[in-house]
């Protein structure tokens, strides 16, 4: 234990000591300034994020062009249905440019009412096209534009298909 | 993996398309020199076959069915020249069905350059108006008017009314006039609906 005026003593000396100003070894100071400096290996570099920020952009990036397929934009294919209403037939075909004016393609499926219907998906563009019935008549779509130029004779129609988003 | 080479040998030999086995011999190597020539200038060649598949089942005579080709490829050529050599394969088919309606290859361009691509339901819209009794002058005038604004769900729906009008009888020249004004308000309205701002 320490006696009164010794405590005192070391308290006095204690407190001159905290006072005394500070001095930095200067050499000292100006190695760590240097490497706050140095981009690669200083104290911005050992930051996580630092090194991990571009892959996260890209992936994001990546992500987003996947989600949104701009390269499919205009050309994924729409369903259309085809009706015609032809109660007397025995069978009926859609044949077009959309399936290589080949019948056995696109048979039309007998609904009620003596409707025939089918469903097929068509990318955007401009399609000729007409029914088959009974594998001898050609019939037009009496729903549909007909095409202006018949050049064998027999009626045809056309569908047009837009690109989405137009 | 088959299909895949299998289209490879399609693409380097047109002539081994096996939709030209529906044609007979000598319909085949006549309409395979028109799809090859027309290929080398840039051309698409599924529309030439079509035509050809087309005549064919429709029973033509193979004389008829080359004429159809040929004709068919100088007129996706002028409809190239009208629409530029960036116009897509269904742009110059919708070109070629407004070029036989009665357009001309300046409307085609002029439509071009107003309308932001792609322009296939524009064109097709004309050809459908005149295949429906409306004047090709007339039809073109029309499509020329909304073919800067209009959507072409707003051509479709414009066809449609003046087809409906048409079948109810109505002259058709009246018929695109009254609709044509219609349609162009609406199109206004919805612009001026848009316009941040408004009063």
């Amino acid at each position: 234990m320490f006696e009164r005026q010794d405590e005192e003593d070391i308290v006095e000396r204690v407190i001159r000591e905290l006072r005394r100003p500070a001095s930095i070894d200067r050499a000292l100071d100006a190695r760590v300034m240097s490497e706050i400096a140095r981009p690669e290996t200083g104290l911005v570099a050992r930051r996580p994020f630092a090194r991990v920020w571009p892959w996260l952009a890209a992936a994001a990036v990546l992500t987003a062009v996947v989600i949104a397929r701009p390269w499919s934009r205009g050309t994924r294919p729409d369903a259309f249905q085809f009706v015609l209403v032809a109660p007397q037939a025995a069978s009926v075909a859609l044949v077009g440019d959309f399936n290589d004016w080949d019948p056995t393609r696109a048979p039309m499926h007998a609904a009620r009412g003596g409707l025939w219907a089918t469903v097929i998906p068509l990318p955007p563009g401009r399609y000729r096209y007409a029914f088959l019935v009974n594998g001898v008549e050609w019939r037009a779509d009496p729903g549909a534009p007909a095409a202006g130029d018949d050049e064998f004779g027999t009626p045809s129609s056309v569908v047009t298909v837009a690109g989405r988003g137009s | 993996m088959i299909l895949t080479a299998l289209l490879l040998v399609i693409a380097q030999n047109p002539a081994q398309d096996p939709r030209y086995e529906r044609l007979d011999p000598d319909t085949r190597a006549r309409v395979v020199a028109i799809v090859d020539s027309a290929r080398v200038v840039g051309l698409p060649s599924d529309p030439l076959i079509h035509r050809a598949l087309e005549g064919a089942m429709k029973n033509a005579a193979g004389e008829r069915i080359v004429a159809a080709v040929r004709r068919l490829a100088g007129d996706l050529g002028t409809a190239r020249d009208a629409l530029g050599s960036n116009a897509t394969p269904a742009e110059l088919e919708a070109g070629v069905a407004a070029l036989r309606a009665g357009a001309t290859p300046a409307t085609l361009t002029r439509l071009r350059d107003l309308r932001k691509p792609p322009i296939t339901m524009a064109l097709a819209v004309l050809a459908d108006l005149v295949a429906s009794g409306v004047p090709a002058d007339s039809a073109a005038a029309a499509v020329l008017v909304l073919a800067p604004t209009a959507r072409d769900a707003d051509l479709v729906e414009f066809r449609r009314a003046v087809e409906r009008d048409i079948a109810l009888g109505a002259p058709p020249d009246a018929a695109t006039s009254v609709r044509l004004g219609a349609t162009s308000m609406g199109l206004d309205a919805t612009a001026r609906n848009a316009r941040p701002g408004k009063p």
